[in-house]
């Protein structure tokens, strides 16, 4: 772009400034989504899609820590389900058998798997990238063998049941959890905006493009390759915590390998380092099974069909889209920026642009209509 | 019952299966650099396919096992066909994850091909067993610790004797330069995964016997087989062989000696202790890349 055109843009861009600004876009985003139970108080909203829509985002926060750590870093973790699962029952131990209240149990449940994490990565780090994922794998593995075994931890199979937390002293129901879940998402989505801004954004930016070069300037790679790491399991523990707290049961079988599998598939879909990519793969992974899938009419009963569904999803965006829904979002802007632009250029300096520009707008709107379009029309 | 020769013959027999599985892996690992997480689910599915046809068919076993091979075969052959090869751009980060979401794709086919009711296949010897000194050995985990073996030596002898085996381990070597110096490396790299089918298919049917065939079976033996290949390091073809039997014997005393319960999650550990120190597995030598 010529400057005399960014000269002609910047009134535009000043009046879109606070809705460029990321933190604004989370925050409206968080706004809008505690509209939800709400809807579903009046009635317009069932109250189990409203669970289900918890679950995305639950499920979103955890898939964020792991998009930090494959969409910056390269490396796979197989454990997630471990983590999360072990930050679950973090939150009930410390909730409801040690009565130390909402607080120490989201802590309890934050520190521990992070602390695990951390042990995991400089054990398997050290090698090849590949090695995160089989001994995070095998960490798993130990986990859910923990689950089921360790009684007066987890209850075992029989399952582990909770109740609503009091935060504040006040007592949560489903729509007040739902609210925190939001909260905890939205400074989630903070976070991770501002550390993929930060230096460590700009270490792992490095160290994608050439990992030998950024050690070359310096860049300690596996310092930075182990917070990548240690954030996603935070992160994980965030999920546990917040999925318990919602729920108010846990089972073992939850936290088996083919949930690490779908929070990677939530990332892969949704497109590697996009933040609302991730929180709409976890939707398309998570809810459209749920909400979709399962009411179709022959299909619908199949067992295996939301496995084969994330399974060919993972094949196919990577095939054909690898930037996943963020890529197809971008695909659809393109023409109306181009349009915006090419307006901009058009007209005389001399012209009001905020005049000229009014109707973009509308036609952003249109834009993110047409991608929600796409990824609701996505299914395989 | 003799106490330490009894769990030994038995952990062989485990070993056999872990060694075949591992073994693929490591070939789809060497040829395309890929680690091949869907290893076991393709397994699972081809074994299922053997049960499924055995169970229906009434053909004989061994009959049922070389429809299996062609299926196996087929799958490994189409995956890599149809889809790796394809990811010319694509880092192999991005085809592990491929292998990944394979695993759910098998997962969720299984029992809509298969049908939902858990399947049950034979031994190969159905009966009869020998002694040797105070232990017992069934003529089936003899056979199963011969074929493992026979299948694993056969395996080195092509790679190391024949001539597709130098092209497999040009290939393995460097990919590029192997292609220059007129290698079919697309042909060997397709073989290796088709290979890698009938090796975690020949793994189902071995294991199949101790358990039901349904879709989660080939879970441990997937997961071990991974192990193994770590323990043993991926730069040798016999390396994850060693690890995997090495990995029964361990696991296998463990669980007797110290805990049934988290026997397995004692080796899991150790693993992880071990790599602390030997971070390239047993045969591995340092992996430097260069730049």
């Amino acid at each position: 772009m010529s400057t005399s055109s960014t000269r002609t843009a910047r009134p535009l861009s000043s009046v879109l400034k606070p809705a460029r600004n990321a933190h604004v876009q989370f925050l409206v985003f968080g706004a809008l989504l505690c509209l939800l139970p709400v809807l579903a108080q009046a009635g317009g909203l069932r109250n189990s899609t409203l669970s289900t829509l918890a679950f995305v985002l639950i499920y979103a926060i955890v898939a964020l820590g792991l998009n930090l750590l494959l969409g910056y870093s390269g490396l796979i973790s197989l454990g997630t389900a471990g983590f999360v699962g072990l930050g679950a029952y973090l939150a009930a131990y410390f909730q409801d058998d040690l009565r130390l209240g909402f607080w120490l149990a989201l802590l309890a449940a934050l520190v521990l798997p992070t602390l695990i994490g951390l042990l995991v990565g400089v054990v398997s780090l050290r090698v090849r990238s590949i090695y995160l994922a089989i001994a995070s794998l095998c960490i798993s593995e130990i986990l859910l063998k923990t689950f089921e075994q360790l009684e007066w931890f987890t209850r075992g199979t029989a399952g582990k049941q909770s109740k609503y937390p009091v935060v504040f002293g006040l007592q949560t129901d489903r729509a007040t959890m739902f609210v925190i879940i939001v909260i905890a998402l939205v400074v989630v989505m903070m976070v991770t905006h501002n550390t993929v801004h930060g230096q460590l954004g700009r270490a792992l930016h490095t160290m994608r493009s050439s990992e030998v070069a950024a050690q070359a300037m310096g860049v300690n790679v596996l310092k930075y390759k182990l917070f990548a790491f240690s954030l996603a399991t935070l992160y994980a523990g965030l999920g546990g915590a917040l999925y318990l707290f919602f729920l108010r049961s846990s089972y073992p079988s939850t936290w088996n390998l083919f949930m690490s599998l779908n929070i990677i598939a939530m990332v892969v879909v949704g497109g590697l380092r996009s933040i609302f990519g991730t929180v709409a793969g976890a939707f398309v992974i998570f809810a459209v099974p749920e909400l979709v899938l399962k009411k179709l009419p022959v299909i619908g009963d199949v067992a295996g069909l939301p496995y084969i569904f994330s399974g060919v999803l993972i094949v196919v965006v990577i095939m054909f889209f690898p930037a996943g829904l963020k890529g197809l979002a971008d695909l659809v802007r393109r023409p109306f920026q181009r349009l915006r632009g090419d307006r901009g250029e058009a007209g005389p300096p001399a012209a009001r642009p905020p005049d000229s520009d009014r109707p973009s707008p509308p036609g952003a709107g249109r834009a993110a209509a047409d991608q929600t379009a796409v990824k609701e029309g996505r299914p395989a | 019952m003799d106490l330490v020769l009894q769990p030994f013959l038995r952990s062989l027999e485990t070993g056999s299966v872990y060694a075949l599985a591992a073994l693929g892996i490591i070939i789809v690992w060497r040829t395309s650099l890929v680690m091949h997480f869907a290893q076991g689910s393709m397994g699972m599915f081809a074994g299922t396919a053997v049960a499924f046809v055995f169970n229906r068919s009434g053909m004989p076993l061994w009959q049922a096992v070389l429809v299996g091979v062609v299926v196996a075969g087929a799958l490994g052959f189409l995956v890599d066909f149809a889809i790796i090869r394809r990811l010319k751009r694509a880092t192999s980060v991005g085809k592990e994850i491929i292998t990944l979401g394979l695993i759910m794709v098998f997962l969720g086919l299984a029992p809509i091909i298969f049908g939902t009711d858990p399947l049950l296949l034979p031994r190969f010897i159905a009966s009869g067993d020998v002694a040797l000194g105070r232990a017992n050995i069934s003529y089936n985990a003899i056979f199963n610790i011969v074929f493992g073996v026979v299948v694993a030596a056969g395996l080195f002898l092509l790679l190391q004797k024949t001539k597709l085996g130098l092209a497999v381990r040009a290939t393995a070597s460097n990919e590029p330069t192997a292609r220059l110096m007129g290698i079919p490396t697309r042909t060997v790299t397709l073989l290796a995964w088709a290979l890698a089918g009938v090796l975690g298919m020949l793994a189902a049917v071995m294991i199949a016997p101790t358990t039901t065939v349904t879709p989660s079976f080939m879970n441990t033996v997937q997961v071990t087989a991974l192990f193994a290949c770590v323990l043993g390091g991926f730069q040798t073809f016999y390396g994850p062989v060693v690890g995997a039997y090495l990995i029964a014997v361990v696991g296998n005393f463990l669980k007797l000696y110290v805990s049934s319960v988290w026997g397995d999650q004692l080796m899991y550990l150790i693993i992880l202790v071990f790599l602390l120190f030997r971070p390239n597995g047993l045969f591995g030598k340092t992996y430097l890349q260069k730049v």
